[in-house]
């Protein structure tokens, strides 16, 4: 059983406590093409607050806008976080609006779209966004990693208390779910109740030899990496941070556990080039030069530019031996 | 007197262009000479704000007709989105004029912050959003928050204002899907500008009316003239009753002619209806006098505190 099943019970539960909560998508009367939406539509108590929607590219987004400024808070399930690339437009006018207003509005909308390589069709449905998204103003950014934070997740990304009190702080914000990691066997049981018990951005393995930075479906890897040094040398314990949130960055605790060790390892699907690794490494060659003693090193996909075909998709994200690699090679710098 | 070219087609009249009333049961219950001084202070605000040379600034001298019946017909609780040339919805609804006048400076000291768009205003308090930036999404924003309202079952609508020039983009076209997919209780009120010779491609870039089309997609509509003020009056009331009634969103085409192409004196709404209350002896020049200097006096008071509210802020 992959994570889609819990989180589409999840997201029924989200609605059942909230009722300023809805659901928007053009399927979602029909469970959804994740089937998200599933147990949601089956609810005969919950139909009304699913909205299936005709399929538009931004007026689905500007749509989520209006319900989340006429004081819902709206739940889109896209197709691909690439619907959002469409609507780019739309979602750069809701990250503005609440800046636009005297911080006087909030923007209380969720998007939660599939992201980058998984499903093995290719093209859009393989492409990694999240460089692209990260850059829109105003718009808050999260990536989720492993398949047992999925829910978790979820259910941090929907919480929007203090809009009304705090409106200056409450933005649209969009949640990324790995395509590989939604449907990788879950091995766990996951508490539907339980939020992220921790700051998104957060040390998810301790360490002292060197620093990897992930985030989606390269964080697992990461970790199956940093264990696999530790297992050959039991000196080479490094620290993983779960990145989670893409925009804006955590810069504070970024910059913190990257100069506890000053050897850092940066790990993302999709290219290179253009990627949110860069800006990650521009921050810690800003704030943390003192502290490095070895280059930053990324590791990311192989494909450059990002066009991927389906079978191609494993290139697309890196593996935990080439990790492990660049572990090693931080660390015997 | 012949319709001349600057006559539009397919309209429902209500005041024609001679200033004769049609049917005067219409307009019963209305304060005709109050409802002028409403036109009359819409027009003094856009000569005194084109007088600033305010960047980026657009004169909506002649679309009074469709800022005054918004203000006067919306009630508290319903929502309005704005353009750049609806500052004199602001004035109807009853904002400040200080805070109005700061916002179209770009004070920092106003409500925006200075934030707002060239020409927008926005109102946390009287319901008003200001222009987006990118085109037509403030109408997929409308559409929304309608359907919000119809969520919770408020019986209030929502009103989008917007040009001609929207309606070729693929947001109108998306924003009328979606509405009518939603019943969404909105009123879309589209400033046509149209005139004989020069006027925007989108205008008849398809060969018919805006409300053509949106009647094809399977909207209510209605196409009005801009210089006929109680037609617009009655057609923006008549869309906005059935939006509250649950039935459901309605497109309301109001073809005005810019002042600045200067037409004949009979496309002026403000000149449309004075020849009006002048045929039914409402009308003096010292009437327009006082009414002009007050408003004159109100603007000028307002434009001068939003000027020393920003030369404090400099200062600070």
């Amino acid at each position: 059983m992959s994570a889609l099943q819990p989180l589409s019970r999840l997201v029924a539960a989200l609605l059942r406590e909230d009722e300023r909560r809805c659901l928007l998508g053009e399927d979602v009367r029909s469970g959804g093409m994740l089937g998200l939406s599933r147990v949601a539509a089956q609810d005969e108590q919950l139909r009304a607050r699913v909205l299936g929607s005709p399929l538009t590219a931004s007026a689905h987004v500007a749509h989520a806008g209006g319900l989340a400024l006429a004081g819902l808070r709206p739940i889109v399930l896209l197709p691909s976080s690439t619907a959002l690339l469409e609507a780019l437009a739309a979602l750069r006018e809701l990250g503005r609006l609440r800046w636009r207003s005297g911080e006087q509005r909030a923007v209380p909308a969720l998007f939660v779209a599939p992201n980058g390589p998984g499903f093995g069709v290719g093209g859009e449905a393989a492409e990694s966004v999240e460089a692209t998204l990260a850059a829109v103003p105003g718009v808050e950014l999260w990536c989720a990693g492993r398949a047992e934070d999925l829910c978790a997740y979820l259910r941090s990304a929907a919480d929007f208390s203090g809009a009304e009190a705090r409106p200056a702080q409450v933005g649209p914000r969009v949640l990324l779910l790995p395509r590989s990691v939604v449907v990788r066997d879950l091995l766990v049981d996951v508490d539907l109740d339980q939020a992220l018990p921790r700051s998104v951005t957060a040390l998810v393995r301790e360490g002292d030899r060197a620093t990897v930075f992930a985030w989606g479906e390269a964080l697992a890897p990461a970790l199956a990496a940093a264990q696999a040094c530790a297992a050959l040398d039991p000196a080479i314990e490094v620290k993983v941070v779960d990145l989670g949130r893409l925009a804006p960055l955590d810069e504070e605790l970024l910059v913190e556990h990257a100069s506890a060790t000053g050897k850092i390892v940066i790990a993302h699907a999709g290219p290179r080039r253009g990627g949110l690794g860069a800006e990650l490494a521009a921050l810690f060659a800003d704030r943390c030069i003192l502290h490095l003693d070895a280059p930053i090193v990324r590791v990311t996909g192989e494909l450059e530019p990002a066009l991927v075909a389906g079978h191609e998709e494993l290139r697309a994200s890196p593996s935990a031996s080439a990790i492990a690699a660049a572990i090693n090679h931080v660390v015997h710098y | 007197m012949q319709p001349t070219a600057w006559e539009p087609e397919g309209v429902e009249a209500l005041l024609d262009s001679k200033g004769t009333l049609a049917d005067p049961a219409a307009v019963r219950g209305l304060d005709l000479r109050d409802y002028y001084k409403k036109l009359v202070a819409a027009r003094v605000l856009d000569v005194k704000l084109r007088r600033l040379e305010l960047p980026m600034w657009a004169s909506a001298a002649g679309e009074e007709a469709v800022s005054v019946a918004i203000g006067d017909l919306v009630e508290d609780d319903d929502t309005v989105f704005v353009g750049n040339r609806d500052a004199a919805i602001g004035l109807t609804r009853g904002m400040a004029l200080t805070e109005l006048v700061s916002q179209l400076l770009g004070r920092g000291s106003s409500e925006t912050r200075g934030r707002g768009l060239p020409g927008s205003i926005s109102s946390q308090a009287h319901a008003i959003v200001g222009a987006s930036e990118a085109l037509g999404m403030s109408l997929g924003l409308a559409v929304g928050h309608a359907h919000g309202q119809a969520l919770f079952g408020r019986g209030r609508a929502s009103v989008v204002v917007f040009g001609e020039g929207l309606t070729t983009t693929g947001m109108f076209h998306e924003s009328v899907a979606v509405a009518l997919a939603h019943d969404a209780p909105l009123v879309f009120v589209c400033k046509s500008q149209i005139w004989p010779d020069g006027a925007p491609p989108e205008a008849g870039l398809l060969g018919d009316s805006v409300s053509d089309r949106a009647r094809a997609a399977g909207l209510w509509t209605r196409r009005c003239d801009g210089a006929d003020a109680l037609g617009v009056r009655r057609a923006i009331g008549a869309a906005l009753h059935r939006a509250k009634d649950g039935a459901g969103p309605g497109l309301v085409e109001v073809v005005v002619t810019p002042l600045a192409q200067d037409p004949p004196a009979e496309r002026d709404p403000v000149e449309r209806l004075r020849r009006l209350l002048d045929a039914r002896g409402e009308w003096t020049q010292p009437f327009q006098d006082v009414t002009e200097a007050e408003i004159h006096g109100l603007i000028d008071r307002a434009v001068q505190e939003a000027v020393d509210a920003g030369q404090d802020e400099v200062s600070s």
